[in-house]
């Protein structure tokens, strides 16, 4: 495998701008708080690109993921993701334990029966 | 408004409760210990899970140990680091992760921006630019649920004891993470990275309003499009897009409707 990986100086550049740029987000929010409605028409705004954003990320890291889920056959990764859903909202009350174990424990089988490496 | 003395009394009308409705808690103590027990049930096991997943993440990629664990404890946002080690892992340039990384924790802003103001106004002082780094996806939708039935001066303190909690197990579970993944077998690995998508997914169910369950399905159309373009900029791309195109829905078509949660 070929390492294209951020090495030396430039991982630890990207750290620093990574926890620089979320504190930012964070000290902006106090700075802001008290002095700008919730319900106003930029905060819908902002929450639904964060929204977006971060679906984004989910299904990317599912669909088009690095590393060691790349080898599992992307029909698998759709099939695990529609039967944790089924748990998920198979009661009002929301199942998020069990949907995560499900999850989990069905792709560490699947591992353990078909990857080859 | 009182003086900058710590005034004798509160001002009913600061509490947002009826008066007929007895104090949740005793005392700042009693609600700090009531944060932390709320926080150390599903939300930590859930949050704990995330960062083994995060950790393990790097360690299969070949990613810096000290680079991983620092990351949980500087950034503690897991999305955001998630942003990072993919990125860093396919050698985009600092710049461009830095600038993905801020774009994911924009949220921030709005999930400061709605709860801090709940809290009295006593504690709003400086001091909240330091709590504001406890401040993530499970604390902030815990709170934002029990401050209705909390009494705004114990709020702070419940908020303190449920963000510290959540925040002193990343750290563990991120280097726990990065040292079973070179010691478990490469299935079980497989299912510790898998958590952190998983568990993204899931909470999209728990979204109600409609103007951000658009944004989502959107998103999930639009991203695996603009990834394919360019990966560097999908997210941002695609974020501004979809959130943009959902905006617009929900104010035109939506909002007017009787019945829809708006």
């Amino acid at each position: 495998m070929i390492n294209t990986s951020l090495q030396g100086w430039g991982l630890w550049i990207a750290l620093a701008g990574a926890c620089l740029g979320t504190y930012a987000c964070r000290a902006i929010g106090v700075m802001l708080s008290g002095h700008i409605n919730q319900d106003s028409e930029i905060f819908r705004w902002l929450a639904a690109v964060t929204y977006a954003m971060v679906a984004t990320l989910t299904v990317r890291l599912i669909l088009l993921p690095v590393g060691l889920l790349a080898t599992v056959p992307l029909w698998i990764r759709i099939l695990i993701c529609v039967l944790c859903i089924g748990v998920m909202i198979s009661s009002p009350k929301r199942r998020l334990v069990p949907a995560l174990l499900t999850g989990t424990l069905l792709l560490v089988s699947y591992g353990t029966f078909f990857l080859t490496s | 408004m009182p003086s900058s003395k710590n005034p004798p009394y509160l001002d009913p009308s600061e509490i947002p409760l009826g008066s007929s409705v007895a104090q949740r808690f005793k005392s700042r103590a009693d609600a700090f210990g009531s944060g932390i027990r709320d926080a150390a049930g599903a939300p930590a096991m859930v949050l704990f899970a995330g960062m083994v997943g995060f950790g393990a993440m790097g360690r299969t990629n070949g990613i810096d140990g000290w680079f991983t664990a620092l990351s949980s404890l500087l950034m503690f946002a897991l999305p955001g680091q998630v942003v990072l080690m993919e990125m860093a892992i396919t050698g985009s340039s600092a710049l461009a992760i830095a600038l993905a990384v801020t774009l994911t924790s924009t949220r921030f802003v709005t999930m400061t921006v709605t709860l801090f103001p709940q809290f009295d106004d006593k504690d709003r002082n400086r001091s909240l630019y330091a709590h504001v780094h406890l401040l993530a996806m499970t604390a902030w939708a815990v709170s934002m649920k029990e401050f209705a039935t909390i009494e705004s001066k114990h709020r702070l303190s419940y908020f303190l004891g449920l963000g510290l909690l959540c925040w002193s197990i990343s750290l563990p579970g991120t280097v726990l993470g990065y040292f079973l993944a070179g010691l478990v077998p490469a299935p079980v690995t497989l299912g510790l990275v898998f958590i952190n998508p998983l568990f993204f997914m899931l909470t999209f169910t728990e979204v109600k309003p409609w103007i951000n369950r658009i944004a989502i399905g959107l998103a999930c159309i639009l991203g695996p499009l603009f990834t394919v373009m360019d990966r560097d900029t999908s997210l941002l791309t695609t974020g501004l897009a979809a959130g943009t195109v959902a905006y617009f829905v929900d104010r035109k078509l939506i909002r007017k409707r009787p019945g829809v949660i708006g």
